[in-house]
């Protein structure tokens, strides 16, 4: 086992395919010489050459039509968006081409295209830098969506994603990159679908994505500690396709449900999360389900505004709390 | 935040109640679930319950009618300001807002309120301080929505409902202490175990002791018993021979068209007594504390055994009525009964009681007051005995009908004329005419 920083992890998994695979290659803004705004690609530049690690023009709709092209013909890409807000200038190309091409040309098309972005609140980036839109390509039917939180699960998820002849959006947090965890020797793919049970427990189940979920692994530790609450945390990994069953089996034996993301919480993945359980554990469910996510603000620059309007551990222990309530 | 205490729909089709008194006082210290004030409806006085814990900090009503749906009290912290008006009945658009996020609802206040996007600051400072004033307001109307429900609708958890359904427990009977006492898991199981060990220590292991828990029309039904038991009251008992009446049943059986419903021999009785009601009004009477109502017509309550509990729906104006009609008017309220959906206006107006357990083949029996009806009719089987006609033995079929009379309004005399009447008319029939 070696430890890896979750940065590691996603260059690892990005520099092993392109060393085994002459159809991998990257493209995005400042991802050569500098190796991306957050320094993921770092010294790829020197191993594989600008012909396969490709800087671009600021144009988020070439960079994801170019990949798109590139992926029909075969190649195998993975493009980044700098930040995920501006996804919103590629939306032509993911959800009108990216998406359809496959249905549309009777498979006679593939399009195996990643799209790598990032975001995320706690560095007071603003409102336009920080913001978390997965739950908009959750709706979107062609596309795959998948939003790790551990180093592991983003080295296996990534490359699952760039062996997926679907368009993926890989969701990267950018709070997440420092941390640290053990990967295995060997690179394992993570299948798609598969949700990841980061802690067991009885009382409550707590469905995190991306950051929230080593912040829900804090509020569980102390609802255990300081209330005797036993909190199961589960990260799906993938929200599109999303592994209900492990979702629903743990509901079925908590019977409380909490779902937790950095998003804002009107209309997030945790209104589709909260669907999913009321269908599938109606019967098993002894309190509302609590959703815990953002304020429905744009975000602040100021710090403690910022702070003020983003979840945290804390926020979730009080949805746990609730969910076990006694009036 | 202050909840506030509105009247409740004690009842179906209720509208309003009057206050009759409170039982705290501005100031005081009050439990959820403690007797908060007594509220008169048409049917029933009875102690309302607090539905939430802390101090009683104004009554907006103090006395008389009022509507229900009405806010007519705060319930909150020491020290807490509350809104004078008490308008909490018909929230402002803003209030209606259901998130209680003071920004989202900024956000949704400008989108209703200016088409272009609102880029001032200042503006939007204002309006995010409105907001949070709706917002407050908001969660103020939401939690004493959801606090205030007496609506008879039980609120349970989906998990609890299903464990209590597999338990066979009746979720009604069960208390909840989970938010704003929802019936929770715990709930259910907890009422599983408990009649066994807590309640009769005394009673063998093992033995299965089930402790229901009163509902409230349950507890109705006991505490206006309760009152009508304090009632001075005197028994009469009559045997009336059937012969002739049993005679007549058949024949207007026998004339019966197919849609027509069967009259039985309850119903000949509830005619012939409306008939002697309106001869002998001293025991068509309320008793009212302060006077006696004597009434020129008949409404005659019908004791029904429903799911629920007993009720009395009335049979208006049974003395003008034939009796195929007051079958009609029977079988209908009697359905109506056992599916719960009488109506208010059914059980309301009776001045007499008419309590039959004949078809339990009962031969005689005490029926308690219904105030404030100044008597009540109790109504045993038709059985076939020997009796001496003209010094010989002959058997016939006789009906045994005890009266039970509240002395403040009906003297033995009263009674005895109308039950010597009563069994005039069930004798010879023809005479009710």
């Amino acid at each position: 086992m070696a430890e890896l920083t979750y940065r590691e992890a996603v260059r690892d998994a990005l520099s092993r395919a392109m060393r085994e695979d002459e159809d991998v290659f990257i493209m995005g803004e400042d991802i050569a010489e500098m190796g991306g705004s957050m320094g993921v690609t770092q010294g790829m530049l020197a191993e594989f050459g600008p012909e396969r690690v490709r800087n671009t023009p600021i144009s988020e709709i070439a960079i994801v039509g170019t990949g798109i092209g590139a992926a029909m013909q075969g190649m195998r890409p993975v493009v980044e968006i700098k930040y995920q807000d501006f996804l919103t200038l590629s939306m032509e190309q993911l959800v009108n081409q990216a998406a359809k091409h496959r249905t549309m040309s009777g498979g006679q098309l593939k399009v195996p295209l990643t799209v790598r972005t990032q975001g995320g609140a706690g560095w007071s980036p603003g409102a336009q830098h920080a913001q978390q839109l997965e739950a908009w390509f959750v709706h979107v039917p062609g596309l795959k969506v998948a939003f790790p939180s551990t180093p592991e699960d983003v080295r296996g998820l990534l490359w699952s994603s760039i062996y997926d002849d679907n368009p993926v959006i890989f969701f990267e947090h950018r709070l997440l990159y420092p941390l640290k965890g053990e990967v295995p020797d060997e690179l394992e793919p993570i299948p798609f679908g598969k949700a990841r049970v980061m802690r067991e427990g009885s009382d409550v189940t707590v469905i995190a994505i991306g950051r929230m979920v080593p912040e829900a692994l804090q509020a569980a530790k102390q609802a255990e500690e300081e209330e005797g609450i036993s909190v199961e945390v589960i990260d799906p990994r993938t929200l599109l396709p999303l592994d209900e069953d492990t979702i629903l089996d743990s509901v079925r034996k908590t019977t409380r449900c909490v779902t937790a993301h950095e998003a804002v919480t009107r209309g997030g993945f945790g209104a589709e999360l909260a669907a999913v359980v009321q269908a599938g554990a109606f019967d098993y469910l002894d309190a509302p389900i609590e959703r815990v996510g953002a304020k429905f603000a744009p975000l602040a620059f100021a710090p403690a505004m910022e702070q003020w309007a983003i979840p945290h551990a804390a926020d979730v222990l009080e949805a746990v709390k609730r969910t076990v309530a006694r009036s | 935040m202050a909840t506030e205490v509105k009247l409740p729909r004690l009842g179906q089709g209720m509208e309003s109640g009057t206050i009759v008194k409170w039982l705290k006082g501005e100031g005081e210290q009050v439990k959820k679930r403690e007797p908060l004030y007594e509220l008169d409806t048409d049917k029933v006085t009875q102690e309302v319950e607090a539905e939430a814990d802390g101090v009683l900090l104004k009554i907006v009503v103090d006395s008389g009618e009022v509507e229900v749906g009405k806010t007519i009290a705060f319930i909150g912290q020491e020290g807490e300001e509350v809104s004078a008006s008490g308008n909490g009945a018909t929230p402002s658009p803003e209030a209606e807002e259901t998130d209680n996020d003071a920004t989202e609802a900024a956000e949704d206040s400008q989108e209703e309120g200016s088409p272009a996007p609102a880029m001032d600051s200042q503006r939007e400072r204002g309006q995010e301080a409105a907001a949070r004033t709706a917002a407050a307001a908001t969660e103020k109307v939401a939690d004493s929505n959801k606090v205030e429900r007496s609506d008879g609708r039980i609120k349970a958890s989906p998990l609890a409902r299903r464990l209590a359904r597999e338990k066979g427990i009746d979720i009604a009977q069960v208390s909840g202490t989970g938010p704003e006492g929802r019936i929770v898991a715990e709930d259910v199981e907890g009422a599983a175990v408990t009649p066994a060990p807590a309640p009769a220590p005394a009673a063998p292991a093992g033995s299965d002791v089930e402790e229901l828990q009163l509902s409230s029309t349950r507890k109705t039904i006991a505490r206006r018993l309760t009152e009508a038991w304090q009632a001075p009251v005197f028994q009469l008992t009559v045997s009336a021979d059937m012969t002739r009446s049993l005679e007549l049943r058949e024949r207007l059986v026998a004339r019966l068209t197919e849609d027509e419903t069967k009259p039985t021999v309850s119903d000949l009785l509830t005619k012939v007594c409306a008939a002697a009601l309106v001869r002998h009004r001293a025991v068509n009477a309320h008793f009212t504390g302060e006077s006696i109502r004597r009434f020129p017509y008949a409404h005659i309550g019908i004791a029904v055994a429903a799911p629920n509990g007993l009720v009395v729906p009335v049979i208006r104006d049974a003395d003008r009525s034939t009796i195929q009609e007051i079958a009609a008017s029977r079988a209908d309220v009697v359905a109506r009964a056992r599916d719960g959906k009488l109506q208010r206006a059914d059980l309301e107006e009776g001045t007499f009681t008419i309590s039959n357990l004949g078809m339990y083949g009962i031969e005689q029996f005490i029926a308690v007051l219904n105030p404030p009806q100044a008597a009540i009719l109790a109504v045993g089987a038709t059985e076939q005995k020997p009796v001496v006609r003209d010094g010989l033995v002959e058997v016939r079929p006789l009906l045994t009908l005890t009266l039970t009379c509240d002395h403040r309004a009906i003297d033995g005399s009263d009674g005895a004329e109308f039950l010597r009447t009563v069994k005039e008319l069930l004798e010879e029939p023809a005479l009710a005419l």
